[in-house]
């Protein structure tokens, strides 16, 4: 570990050797932080011997021992030079720290003192002021401000600026930075055309303006407000929180003003008239991950919400660590706890529950809903005619009234005698039109094993009828099943879906969040029979897939359920219009169709029932799975408990539930039920087509106290009021300060913080790495920046741009600033003398190559190929991932169905982020979870990177669509085409050494494909992109596994 | 340099470095044709951050047998016959008072005794209960703790602190530590892996795969999830059309482009990246091959009670054995289904009944095989279950005292360590708190937990924190 150090120290030294005199906050305040300050710095709780060395007058004032710890000017009478310098027990750090002061770091030491130890505040929380711009000699590579602050330090290391960049890599570099797309060909041939001298300027205005900008930006802001779409804790279901992501992205497509971007996420819902706009942006104050597990206590949760959000602010505006002082005071930063507690006060209007529901009317606590006017129109409509049909019920039921106490007297008696029983149905036939096995059990024996009560109770019983779907999965099915009922007159049908263990769509499904029955058909004879009323038995319907929509007749909407949750099977009952009568040999014919978007929501077990009562309510015996002999009666259970009480005994409720099922029960009223449960389930889904989104709602705020040593359970603590951080001074607010309040100091001239932190991240996305290295870390553990005057300055121009183009906290000026100069536009090469020198290229006598960021790896492939989907915002969307890649998660059990079309090919961004498993692509490239807050992602280099890349089916398809494209556009050989794909992919021609190998490749493939034709069809058919007809195959294949070969490249993911 | 440096921390760069020089001394790179047929001409497996080692390593991987949900201590390890006699009656409040509890909260406290007998076994008497005689018979092999305690009492969080040592998200796994302190002695398959089983009870609690996350360490350190429906590794199959010889075509074609670049760039990220691709196409062959069992006699297939393919605990255990073979560091098998808030006499014969043949089976096997003394086996969960009654049959979550078993890897054996009260509730004697375990699981393998640290935020973070002590007592 030590030789790591060394080897690191002896990287650092050529930077440090030229600055001649000792600055406190370069040379000195890093080595006293890191090694000091853990036991003589801020934190009083862990301060030994009573020393403290952050302050200049503690660390100047003579000790207990009387030993005076700094003497400016004579390192010689100083205690703690001595103590660096020994070699004995007195040794300072001493061994337990484990750290350890390198000669150079001892010598600089004290050389310090010798200066006179003079202390400097820590740069970062000294003001921004704007530092002249340094003078430098040779101008010939400056273009704006940032090139003479970068050339004049590498003039003082007697290094050169590179040159300027060739325009093919350039345009590449800038497309990639500010789009996180390549160029397309045509775009790089104008751009080569262009000798004007503002070529370059006039492509970064075009890229600036593509709402291709604002995704690639919005991809470093999302991850540091820790955005996602499911909510992380336990069942990790999705919540709400899409319509954020779009705000924005619309943030910054119209570039608005980084201060009132802060300010309407942190307390859009306090702004004065607050617009919708401001509102949804206040999502961001609900993004923290929540837990609706049945165990947890309320209050330990509300501490992990809060504080989860001081973290995540004091990260993102002022990068500073201040979630460490939730236990105790900071080690390194001047920061306590009453600091951490009273940043959590700001937040303690926000009204929230510990445990969030996640299912349910009261799921996800406050939330916006979001209809367009046509939605508004539509909704005001269908409610004024279910108000009629609801009162034309009503009218028609009071003719009825008479009939009332006498169908309530007989009921109890008529439903104990099993007169509204269903009849078990035992098919004899039951086929798949798409090849999955249909195995029918009626005698023979099934093992299930089904959820009772909080346990599985396994068994192995004769199936009554059951139909089991084994086999092939199909994304989309229709299950025809033929039997005979026998004679008789029947009034309904009912399907049981049987819920079993081994099924991995919420235990209904083969796969998918649900199953969705679209639509049912029935045939006696060969004649169809018509159905009169839908009505399912669940306790949680979703709206959008109510038992009305099987018989609309239209294949994308259907009865379904994502979420069961009771110990019966779901059952639907259909009323048919007329009685039907059968003989001993009428064959009935029944058709269950899964046409749904959602793929594999077809249902895994299922089990036919009749009736020939006059009216039949979907079967409720208690788990039919666990008894499939079990009779499924045909009364609501709360009517039969109604029933049984007296009915002085019976509450409203009880008299409302005999009531609806006298209006449901009646042959007469059932049009008017029909057309009820056909409005309401339109509602249902014109209800969740409107997008919702979780927002801020202010209420009362909670009583925030300092938790001892961060325990929840600890009430003793005092009170604290929402304040800042002490040490950046005080709020001027006249009562308690709010949320808004917080927001307009962070964006502030008095806060120090916010607008270096966001132009040091900003740097990073065009460089590869911050000014100051550590993006989440200003502090005093952070790295004095390399650049430190431009890092102000830089800031300095956000806050208040020098350009009369610009307006304050211009996130495009700063970006454009950047992009613009010289030090951007550099080449990237490097020579053995400058990397000897300075070998992370931190002085930026270069430009620096890096991989670019998971989703864009995604992106490049779906650009170059042609297959991706331009679309601004919207709902997040589900690219195909490995089957079972969910089985870890429950409540509820899941599986991920692919989106279709357009949406299989939108950019990664738009992925739905489900934070306990991530999609496995983006988590290869190093995409965070997003669970906690990330303002710099890790880059790494793994073979399950290369598996992806070579094997994920998308990556494949991409290829051969690619392929498809080059062999339409690239000319008829082989060269050409190989051309026409390296100006697509890499914006440039093929070496002679690279031709060699692809074509070496090209050759092999179409040998082994024409011994081998099964081989190119299966490599084809991989992806939903359609073939084009009349291609040849081979060619194709073979092309393929040379596109294939062009997405792997290195050069392809990588951002020169 | 190496671009991931950037990136990275000092001391993970200073890794990557020097791994990387090893390698290129090798010639990597330039003899892809043959090394993508020939692993063996490879340059040895990259070391890890701690080298030369802090301690003598006792053991050199670890497989953990993470019960997830929580299993009763009280019907696993910890004989409590006191608890017996107080079935029925109110759980002292002198315990009880003040603190933190699950779905007990504000409910009656009442005892509920042990629901299976136990019984002393082997020559170090051990008592386990007689539910699990398979590791009943093995007593005398393992070393019982007794006394371990943790600070979170739901699922989530718990899992989060006995894996990371911290409760906040993004700090790497024990797993990931490991791999980063010791790196790898496999080239062909990943350092740490994870397996998950799915019990038949139902008490399937969601286990996020944060639990096996590198946190802020490079992704290359994560946990790789076999699989037992569907690829075993994510990808690791060819496309469909894709023929074995055409990958390599494909790879070689990659690699010589890649070389290609580096010769114009001299960019030793481009030489990292091939020699990924190398270590992916040798991986599609050799985790084949690692999952087929069909070469395994018919009668160690029986001592596990392991059916190749059904995915089931047995199975598993099986597979860890094949991995600690080739080499991986660190193997975590999940077994999940121990949440028992009802059915504890229903549900626990089920559990014994998939985890206690395997279980003991592992370690036998192991120690055949001369594998033990180098191989720490740990057994248990996330936290234990409450000696109240939940429901007349069931356990709540439990912080303050439950157990876990450990064998070989330099652990004393036929011992047991710890305890907790009369009535099984709370540690008292000798408690062991999650952080211990990790100091002490790190000490076994050379490791000193105060000294593997990443700097994080301005923190030298470490999995034990700002605690942890080596548990010497039950080193061998």
């Amino acid at each position: 570990m030590l030789a790591f150090l060394a080897v690191v120290a002896a990287i650092s030294l050529p930077l440090e050797a030229v600055e001649r005199t000792i600055s406190f906050n370069r040379d000195i305040r890093p080595i006293l932080s890191d090694t000091c300050f853990f036991c003589h710095g801020p934190d009083q709780n862990t301060r030994m011997a009573n020393l403290r060395l952050d302050v200049r007058e503690q660390a100047l004032a003579k000790t207990r021992s009387g030993a005076i710890p700094i003497v400016p000017g004579k390192p010689e009478a100083s205690a703690i030079i001595q103590r660096i310098f020994a070699t004995d027990h007195r040794a300072m750090p001493p061994k337990y720290a484990q750290k350890e002061l390198t000669p150079g770091q001892k010598e600089k030491f004290r050389k310090w003192v010798e200066e006179g130890a003079e202390y400097e505040p820590h740069w970062a929380y000294v003001p921004v002021q704007r530092p002249a711009v340094p003078p430098v000699a040779d101008r010939r590579w400056i273009r704006n401000p940032i090139d003479a602050f970068i050339q004049a330090r590498l003039a003082r290391e007697n290094l050169k600026p590179s040159p300027e960049a060739d325009k093919r890599t350039l345009l590449r570099r800038v497309s990639l930075d500010l789009t996180g797309l390549p160029p397309s060909p045509q775009e790089m041939q104008a751009f080569l055309a262009d000798s004007s001298p503002d070529a370059y300027e006039k492509v970064v205005d075009r890229l600036l303006a593509s709402p291709r900008y604002a995704e690639k930006q919005a991809v470093h802001w999302l991850d540091a407000v820790r955005y996602a779409d499911t909510c992380g804790f336990h069942g990790d279901n999705p919540y709400p929180a899409w319509p954020y992501r779009d705000y924005v992205l619309r943030a910054f497509r119209e570039n608005k003003p980084f201060d009132l971007f802060t300010k309407e996420q942190l307390a859009g819902d306090l702004l004065p008239n607050a617009s919708l706009e401001s509102r949804i942006a206040s999502a961001y104050n609900r993004l923290n991950r929540t837990s609706a597990e049945g165990g947890i206590q309320p209050k330990e949760y509300l501490a992990k919400y809060a504080a989860d959000r001081v973290r995540t602010t004091s990260t993102v505006w002022l990068g500073t660590t201040i979630g460490c002082a939730e236990c105790h005071d900071h080690k390194f930063d001047p920061l306590t706890m009453r600091d951490f507690y009273s940043m959590k006060a700001f937040f303690a209007d926000i009204k929230e529950t510990g445990l969030v529901p996640d299912r349910g009317p009261e799921a996800w606590g406050t939330q916006l809903e979001l209809p367009d006017e046509t939605q508004r129109r539509k909704r005001a409509e269908l409610e004024i005619a279910l108000q009629r049909a609801r009162a034309r019920l009503a009218e028609a039921a009071e003719k009825l009234a008479a009939r009332r106490s006498g169908w309530e007297r007989n009921l109890l008696a008529r439903y104990q005698a099993g007169e509204f029983d269903w009849k078990p149905q035992r098919p004899q036939s039951a086929k798949s039109a798409q090849g999955a096995t249909l195995t029918i059990y009626n005698d023979e024996r099934i093992d299930s094993a089904y959820d009772f009560r909080g346990s599985i109770v396994p068994a192995r019983k004769p199936g009554n009828g059951l139909v089991v779907a084994t086999g092939k999965a199909p994304d989309n099915d229709t299950y025809t099943v033929v039997w005979k009922p026998g004679p008789g007159a029947w009034t309904a049908i009912g399907i049981e879906v049987v819920m079993d263990e081994s099924l991995p769509g919420v235990r209904m499904a083969r796969g998918a969040d649900r199953f969705v029955l679209t639509g049912v058909e029935l045939e006696s004879g060969g004649a169809p029979v018509a159905f009169s009323l839908a009505t399912a038995n669940s306790l949680f319907p979703l709206p959008d897939l109510a038992p009305a929509l099987v018989l609309d007749h239209d294949p994308n909407t259907g009865w379904g359920l994502a979420f069961h949750g009771e110990d019966r099977n779901p059952f639907l009952a259909l009323r048919l219009a007329q009685r039907l009568h059968t003989t001993a040999e009428t064959a009935l014919t029944i058709r269950l169709r899964h046409d749904s978007e959602y793929r594999r929501a077809t249902l895994g077990r299922f089990r036919f029932w009749m009736s020939q009562a006059e009216y039949s309510w979907p079967g409720s015996a208690i788990n039919g799975a666990s008894d499939p002999l079990a009779p499924h009666t045909g009364v609501p259970t709360n009517v039969v408990a109604a029933l049984r009480k007296p009915a002085a005994e019976r509450q409203p409720a009880d008299q409302e539930a005999i009531e609806n099922f006298f209006h449901w029960s009646q042959p007469e009223l059932t049009e008017h039920q029909a057309e009820i449960s056909r409005l309401e389930a339109q509602l249902g889904l014109l209800e969740a087509s409107i997008p919702r989104v979780v927002v801020t709602e202010a209420t009362e705020p909670a009583v925030t106290r300092i938790l001892p040593r961060g325990n929840f359970m600890d009430d003793s603590g005092e009170i604290v009021e929402p304040a800042i951080p002490q040490i950046f001074g005080k709020l001027h607010v006249n009562g308690r300060a709010s949320r808004l309040h917080l927001a307009e100091w962070l964006t502030s001239r008095e806060n120090p913080l916010t607008a270096r932190v966001f132009v040091n991240r900003l740097w990073k996305q065009f460089f590869g790495v911050g000014l100051s290295k550590v993006l989440d870390d200003l502090g005093s553990q952070g790295e004095w920046p390399v650049h430190a005057e431009l890092l102000d300055w830089l800031a300095a121009e956000f806050m208040q741009p020098s350009s009369s183009q610009a307006h304050a906290w211009d996130v495009k000026h700063v970006v454009r600033t950047i992009v613009t100069s010289h030090t951007y536009r550099q080449s990237s090469l490097s020579n053995p003398a400058l990397e000897a020198k300075d070998p992370e290229n931190r002085l930026l006598a270069r430009q620096s190559r890096y991989r670019v960021d998971a989703e864009l790896v995604r992106d490049i492939a779906l650009a170059v190929s042609g297959l991706l989907t331009e679309k601004f915002g919207g709902p997040s969307v589900r690219p195909p991932q490995p089957e079972g890649y969910l089985a870890a998660l429950n409540f509820p059990k899941r599986e991920w169905s692919a989106s279709r079309g357009e949406d299989l090919y939108r950019r990664g961004l738009y992925t739905r982020w489900q934070r306990t498993f991530l999609h496995p692509s983006l988590a290869a490239f190093d995409a965070p979870s997003r669970e906690e807050c990330t303002v710099s992602r890790v880059l790494s280099n793994t073979p399950l990177q290369a598996l992806v890349l070579l094997n994920d089916p998308v990556f494949v398809e991409a290829a051969r669509a690619l392929a498809q494209h080059a062999l339409r556009d690239g000319g008829r050989r082989f060269a050409t085409r190989l051309s026409w794909a390296f100006a697509r992919v890499l914006n440039r021609e093929p070496r002679p050494e690279e031709r060699k190998v692809l074509e070496g490749l090209y050759r092999k493939s179409l040998s082994k494909f024409r011994r081998d034709p099964q081989a190119a069809r299966q490599l084809l058919s991989l992806g939903e992109a359609p073939v084009p007809p009349g291609v040849n195959t081979m060619d194709l294949a073979a092309m393929t596994t040379v596109t294939r070969a062009l997405l792997n490249l290195h050069e392809t993911i990588t951002r020169n | 340099m190496d671009r991931s440096l950037i990136e990275a921390t000092p001391a993970d760069a200073g890794m990557h470095r020097r791994a990387f020089l090893e390698r290129t001394a090798g010639g990597l790179g330039l003899i892809a044709l043959n090394t993508l047929l020939n692993p063996k001409l490879l340059a040895s497996p990259a070391r890890g951050v701690v080298h030369p080692l802090h301690f003598p390593q006792k053991a050199k991987r670890v497989i953990f047998l993470y019960q997830a949900g929580g299993p009763s201590h009280l019907e696993t390890f910890d004989y409590k016959p006191k608890l017996a006699e107080m079935d029925g009656k109110p759980m002292p409040e002198s315990l009880t008072k003040g603190q933190q509890l699950a779905q007990l909260q504000g409910r009656p406290l009442i005892c509920f005794g042990p629901q299976f007998p136990f019984r002393q076994w082997g020559s170090s008497g051990q008592q386990i209960c007689e539910l699990f005689p398979h590791m009943g018979s093995i007593a005398d092999e393992v070393c019982i703790i007794r006394s371990m305690w943790t600070e979170q009492i739901n699922h989530d969080p718990a899992h989060t602190l006995m894996n990371t040592g911290s409760i906040i998200a993004g700090r790497p796994s024990m797993g990931s530590w490991l791999l980063y302190g010791l790196g790898a002695e496999t080239e062909d398959l990943p350092g740490f892996v994870v397996l998950v089983s799915t019990g038949r009870g139902g008490q399937n609690q969601p286990i996020a795969a944060r639990q096996w996350s590198a946190g802020m360490l490079p992704s290359r350190f994560q946990g790789v999830k076999l699989n037992s429906i569907g690829d075993p590794v994510l990808y690791i199959r060819n496309p469909e059309g894709i023929s074995r010889e055409l990958q390599k075509d494909s790879v070689e074609a990659i690699n010589s482009l890649n070389r290609t670049a580096h010769r114009t760039l001299q960019d030793p990220e481009i030489l990292t990246r091939i020699s990924q691709y190398e270590m992916a196409f040798r991986m599609q062959a050799s985790v084949p091959g690692l999952m087929d069992m069909s070469k395994e006699p018919a009668q160690v297939l029986e001592r596990y009670g392991a059916k190749p393919g059904d995915g089931s605990f047995a199975s598993n255990c099986l597979l860890a054995r094949r991995l600690a073979e080739r080499g991986v560091r660190f193997i975590q098998l999940y077994h999940r289904d121990w949440d028992h808030h009802a059915g504890i006499r229903e549900n626990m014969p089920l559990k014994a009944q998939e985890v206690d043949r395997p279980t003991a089976a592992l370690i036998q096997d192991l120690k055949d095989r001369g594998m033990l003394n180098e191989t720490l086996v740990v057994w248990g969960g996330e936290f234990g279950r409450t000696p109240m009654s939940q429901g007349g049959n069931g356990r709540d979550h439990h912080i303050k005292g439950f157990s876990f078993l450990l064998a070989g890897g330099g652990v004393k054996p036929g011992i047991s360590y710890g305890a907790t009260d009369d009535l099984g509730y709370a540690a008292v004697e000798n408690p062991v708190s999650v952080h211990d375990f990790h100091a002490t699981m790190l000490y076994l393998l050379g490791i000193d937990h105060k000294r593997l640290t990443v700097k994080h935020q301005g923190l030298d973070i470490r999995l034990t924190g700002v605690s942890g002590q080596v548990i010497h007592e039950i080193l061998a």
